[in-house]
């Protein structure tokens, strides 16, 4: 059940130390956000964002502090797998396709984690492909796609196991213009019909009004909390 | 999409380092197959040569070399009045370079011992005594000689005559030449000497008493062994040694093999760092990716086993369809030893992937979004 007011992710005093804490990515970052929120965490190269979106995929583990999702800690959680598995859909800026296999197939990798069985896998990915309108190049392979079109592919993807939370890695970095704007309106089409919650990580500030609420970074920490500036 | 689908296509990405890989597999067990096969056709043929010849019991002292040592003939009159014994058969034994063949079994038979009834005539005769300068050859030695009846056959320094091309019943009967034994005794010094009995015993004797009457000739002559014709082979050192080497040889390939398969999952584990923290970000367990990995490489092994076994089978044919040796391998190529070669390779490819599975497991997610 989604609901507007459940805290999907509450962070408290987060740091992020490598290297001995010789290197801190996140010098202790306190932020909160809903269910249906869309998200961006915006700042130069460096400054953090990545290693946040790490921590709020549970790739990596932070230093000190503590990070809930849904009331629960992302640190203690028993199967971190599982909650990458179903609870999120991560969206990479290389798009991160596996190069020998097609669109469809792509899209059914992350369903191997679920218990559906291979046809209705098929038809679900189907459904994915034709929601990202590219239901006619099922059966072709990643090469064969352009960047448009392969990070759309990514986007189902993304979605093959009805996560409510969607991370999405400057999904626009490595396209042109115009295939920047489709996959921002596909992003925030997802996020508005679906309620999705959606984090985006960008460094481009036009990207970043399209959200509804901006985290600005610098230097580890968040320097600015609220909705996007003109 | 299935998981094994996935595993099949890893595979293939690559075709021709998995390929060559493959054949890696395979030589080494087209080795198995062929030198475990050949030696254990040899151990069936020679048994088989003994049932033919109706022998219970085989006397000899066996040593390093291929042939038995040579001991007094008295020893067979000492075992001709033990209980149980029914008759009894000296014969002596040498491998001998003959002619244009390498290396033949040259087998000179008590004249009057049952050794000569399971010779069946095709052509020719039997010589006529045990003084006649004749021998008679098994039909693959005549066809690996290029003898037939009439012909003369230099054996060492004697010039003796084909007088009969013979049926033995077995591999080693049908490639050797037999003659009356005083006269290859004669032939090689060695008046006196025998270096085999074969013992038949007398009909209803048990297995208990055969086994006693194994300890009873060793204990009237300390100098031999005595062992139940079965088990005459496998007990032999040089047969041991033989079949050690078989094994040996074959185990050395297999371990080219694993290299080969360790290396190429390796290298495919530190090629798809970055796909494989993909697919851990996508949800994967890292237990699914390990499994991956060593599904990858069992899959590697059985293809590689049945190539293995399809090139050894095919390799053996051949080798029976060479002239040199065309009529003297009779190897045994069960269904057990092809089945259980397979099942080498699938172990072998388990094994070589345990490691390449650990370093994958080793891998983190957080990779996923660098780069």
């Amino acid at each position: 059940m989604k609901n507007s007011n459940t805290c999907v992710y509450e962070a408290v005093a987060l740091k992020k130390e490598y290297e001995g804490g010789h290197v801190q990515a996140l010098r202790g970052v306190d932020f909160r956000i809903d269910e249906g929120e869309f998200v961006s965490i915006v700042g130069s190269s460096g400054c953090g964002k990545t290693t946040l979106l790490q921590m709020l995929g549970a790739l990596d583990k932070p230093s000190t502090g503590s990070l809930l999702y849904r009331g629960q800690s992302l640190l203690e959680m028993n199967d971190p797998s599982a909650y990458r598995a179903r609870e999120i859909g991560f969206i990479f800026q290389s798009f991160h396709l596996l190069p020998t296999f097609t669109a469809l197939e792509n899209i059914q990798i992350p369903m191997l984690e679920s218990d559906l069985p291979a046809s209705e896998r098929r038809g679900r990915a189907l459904t994915l492909l034709r929601s990202v309108g590219l239901e006619h190049r099922a059966q072709h392979c990643p090469s064969k796609l352009s960047g448009g079109e392969r990070q759309r592919v990514a986007i189902a993807r993304s979605l093959a196991n009805g996560p409510s939370v969607l991370l999405a890695d400057e999904p626009t970095g490595n396209l042109d213009s115009e295939n920047a704007r489709i996959i921002l309106d596909l992003l925030v089409r997802l996020h508005e019909e679906q309620k999705m919650t959606l984090v985006l990580v960008t460094h481009d500030m036009i990207i970043a009004r399209k959200a509804g609420r901006n985290l600005r970074m610098l230097d580890g920490r968040i320097v600015f909390d609220g909705a996007p500036t003109p | 999409m299935t998981f094994f689908f996935i595993i099949v296509r890893g595979l293939t990405r690559r075709p021709v380092r998995t390929g060559l890989t493959l054949l890696g597999i395979s030589i080494g067990i087209a080795a198995v197959v062929a030198l475990v096969g050949i030696s254990r056709g040899f151990e069936k043929s020679w048994e088989t040569g003994l049932k033919a010849r109706g022998t219970d019991i085989v006397v000899s002292k066996m040593g390093s070399s291929l042939a038995p040592k040579p001991f007094s003939d008295a020893v067979a009159a000492v075992i001709l009045k033990l209980p149980h014994v029914a008759a009894i058969s000296s014969q002596f034994v040498e491998l001998l370079s003959i002619e244009s063949s390498q290396m033949m079994m040259l087998s000179g038979r008590q004249w009057d011992g049952y050794a000569w009834k399971n010779l069946k005539l095709i052509s020719g005769r039997m010589p006529l005594d045990a003084k006649e300068q004749a021998v008679v050859l098994g039909q693959t030695a005549a066809d690996a000689l290029k003898k037939k009846v009439g012909d003369p056959l230099q054996i060492e320094a004697a010039e003796l005559t084909v007088v009969g091309i013979v049926d033995g019943g077995a591999v080693v009967e049908n490639g050797s030449a037999v003659l009356a034994l005083p006269l290859l005794q004669e032939i090689m010094g060695e008046q006196g000497r025998i270096n085999v009995i074969d013992v038949r015993v007398t009909p209803g004797t048990s297995e208990a008493e055969l086994k006693q009457l194994c300890t009873e000739i060793v204990r009237s002559a300390p100098d031999v062994t005595a062992l139940a014709a079965g088990d005459h082979l496998s007990n032999s050192q040089s047969f041991r040694m033989v079949k050690a080497m078989s094994w040996g040889t074959s185990l050395l390939a297999v371990l080219v093999g694993v290299l080969g398969v360790m290396n190429t999952m390796l290298m495919t584990v530190f090629e798809r760092k970055q796909e494989i923290s993909v697919l851990l970000a996508l949800g994967w367990k890292p237990s699914r990716i390990v499994r991956m990995v060593l599904w990858e490489s069992a899959l590697l092994g059985f293809l590689g086993g049945v190539a293995g076994v399809i090139i050894g089978v095919a390799g053996i044919k051949m080798l029976q369809k060479t002239e040199a040796i065309r009529g003297l391998l009779e190897p045994d190529l069960g269904i057990g030893l092809l089945l259980s070669s397979i099942v080498i390779a699938v172990v072998v490819g388990v094994l070589s992937g345990l490691y390449p599975a650990w370093r994958s497991s080793r891998i983190t997610p957080a990779l996923a979004l660098q780069g």
